[in-house]
């Protein structure tokens, strides 16, 4: 018992800690983005159609692109933020930048689901675009923002696995060692199981959240 | 009040162009309930609109106190349209927060400070009787009490004009009334100009001094209720002040008249008069008083079978007696 707790307990603190800390980045990233999709729109509360375009672009562009090739691609700009391309750290320059765009796109879906309506009464009521941001888009689809969180969480998990092989360590790279390297079939269950209990935690505890916050 | 002056409005996608609304000069007064009636795709939602530029218009002028609209910059605009309250037909509250912070919102953009709001919130929940529904989210209300709401958030900055988009459209006809009674009420004791646009004459006719017949984008009548309801000038507006009178084609045989009472007509038995002056029979087809705002007018269908010389003298006999006539089939 104890050796399962021995090899399993560093990878999995190192997963925890790339994909918290990379979604953390990505809602910083994302949520903005996501919201300035929204609201750019040519019939929204500040059309931009140029600038709206061209983050739309950027952001297909990005999500073109398999995430261990986005990896290998960004290794430089990767190199520039954190001075290494190895390791767990530097493995969250990637999994944001391949997180955020998709998590931007989740936050325009649930931005876009708040009832105009509700929009529209607000405009009358004199509030400015940066009121109806904080007061009404978001608290308005902050359930659906919680689910989104929880599928770019999972999501996350995912993309950390394949950083995991080539170098970022974690859940994925003890997989990679231990039950392809070394056929130890023992320790690649052990880590599917860990992986499962992971997911299942994840998207009860974002449900249940989701949940209490509406009131719709 | 609030002057509209040649407001158009045209909607342009790619290169369709749709005219939602041309030359509109309308003329309201401080204190009036002003009803808008037109059918549906008759612009009446975006002339609403226009008045606090929820939607810009394409030209022309709009003065809400004053004050032209059209001349104001964003956070000038947003200072004006604090002073106009705006309900809707959807109620459009927000449902992540709870009756109390739905009235407060408007409040909260000011940075009102919360012992202010705490007051303002609860006098107005008293105004519209929705004092323990205090901590209830919109979705545990009824359509009714979500209007009520609606209101009572509108009111929170003091308004001097109430917009009302469809507000009981989507509500049942005792609703509709209540809301009705709390709409007058606010009126009269507030002094608050109202704007009502409905396609419901039931509503026009219970709450509005005033109206105005939009018909494609156009204002084709424009008067006191009462008038238009006694003398609807043309098609449209008879369509809705008749629209419950309608008889089928086999009842209009013979010289079918439509009469209106009103000013005071309405409880003299001037049809008994005309069968005793002239020894003629009056076969009633159907008939009704309405009651608008208070005043009643007397609508009736009658059949008269006589030569067309002596109806001509019935009919003069009747205008004489300020009775309306009108002549539907010979």
């Amino acid at each position: 018992m104890m050796y399962w707790v021995d090899v399993l307990m560093l990878p999995l603190w190192e997963t925890i800690y790339m994909v918290f800390v990379s979604v953390f980045f990505t809602v910083l990233f994302g949520l903005p983005l996501g919201i300035i999709l929204v609201i750019t729109d040519q019939e929204h509360i500040c059309p931009k159609p140029v600038l709206n375009a061209v983050l739309s672009y950027i952001i297909n562009i990005t999500r073109s692109l398999p995430f261990i090739i986005l990896m290998i691609f960004i290794f430089p700009f990767t190199r520039l933020i954190v001075g290494t391309t190895i390791g767990t750290t530097a493995a969250i320059v990637p999994l944001v930048v391949a997180s955020t765009p998709f998590f931007a796109r989740i936050v325009e879906t649930s931005i876009r689901e708040v009832d105009w309506g509700v929009v529209e009464a607000s405009i009358a009521m004199g509030a400015s675009p940066l009121q109806i941001i904080l007061k009404v888009l978001i608290p308005e689809a902050m359930p659906s923002l919680v689910l989104g969180t929880t599928i770019t969480i999972i999501n996350v998990l995912g993309y950390s696995a394949m950083a995991g092989a080539i170098g970022a360590g974690g859940l994925g790279d003890l997989a990679v060692r231990y039950g392809y390297h070394r056929f130890q079939t023992d320790v690649m269950i052990a880590t599917i199981i860990v992986l499962i209990i992971f997911v299942q935690v994840m998207q009860s505890v974002g449900n249940k959240v989701a949940q209490i916050i509406n009131k719709k | 009040m609030i002057r509209i002056s040649n407001l158009s409005k045209v909607y342009t996608k790619g290169r369709n162009k749709v005219v939602a609304l041309q030359d509109i000069n309308l003329h309201i007064n401080k204190g009036d309930i002003y009803g808008i009636i037109g059918l549906s795709g008759a612009g009446k939602s975006s002339l609403i609109r226009c008045i606090n530029r929820i939607e810009e218009p394409t030209s022309g002028d709009i003065w809400v106190n004053d004050i032209n609209m059209i001349d104001l910059n964003p956070t000038q605009l947003r200072k004006a349209r604090k002073k106009i309250g705006m309900i809707f037909q959807s109620f459009n509250l927000l449902y992540s927060k709870t009756v109390f912070e739905n009235i407060a919102f408007p409040l909260r953009l000011d940075k009102t400070p919360e012992k202010i709001i705490k007051e303002k919130v609860n006098s107005l929940l008293e105004l519209v009787e929705l004092t323990d529904k205090i901590h209830a989210y919109p979705a545990q209300l009824s359509g009714g009490q979500k209007q009520r709401v609606g209101i009572a958030r509108a009111l929170a900055n003091d308004p001097d004009v109430l917009l009302c988009d469809e507000a009981t459209s989507a509500l049942d006809p005792k609703t509709t009334q209540q809301i009705l009674n709390l709409l007058k009420t606010i009126n009269k004791n507030f002094g608050l100009t109202i704007v009502v646009i409905t396609h419901e004459m039931e509503v026009i006719k219970e709450i509005c001094n005033r109206v105005a017949i939009l018909e494609s984008g156009r204002i084709i009548e424009e008067g006191n209720t009462i008038d238009i309801f006694s003398q609807p000038g043309n098609d449209i507006t008879k369509h809705f002040v008749e629209q419950s009178q309608e008889l089928p084609e086999e009842f209009l045989k013979g010289n079918v008249l439509n009469l209106s009472f009103m000013h005071g007509t309405a409880h003299e038995p001037v049809i008994s008069k005309v069968v005793k002056t002239f020894n003629v029979d009056v076969n009633i087809l159907s008939g009704k008083i309405e009651f608008i705002q208070e005043k009643q007018i007397g609508k009736l269908t009658v059949e008269i079978n006589v030569e067309p010389h002596k109806l001509l003298d019935i009919i003069k006999y009747l205008e004489e007696n300020h009775v309306r006539v009108e002549v539907m089939k010979k």
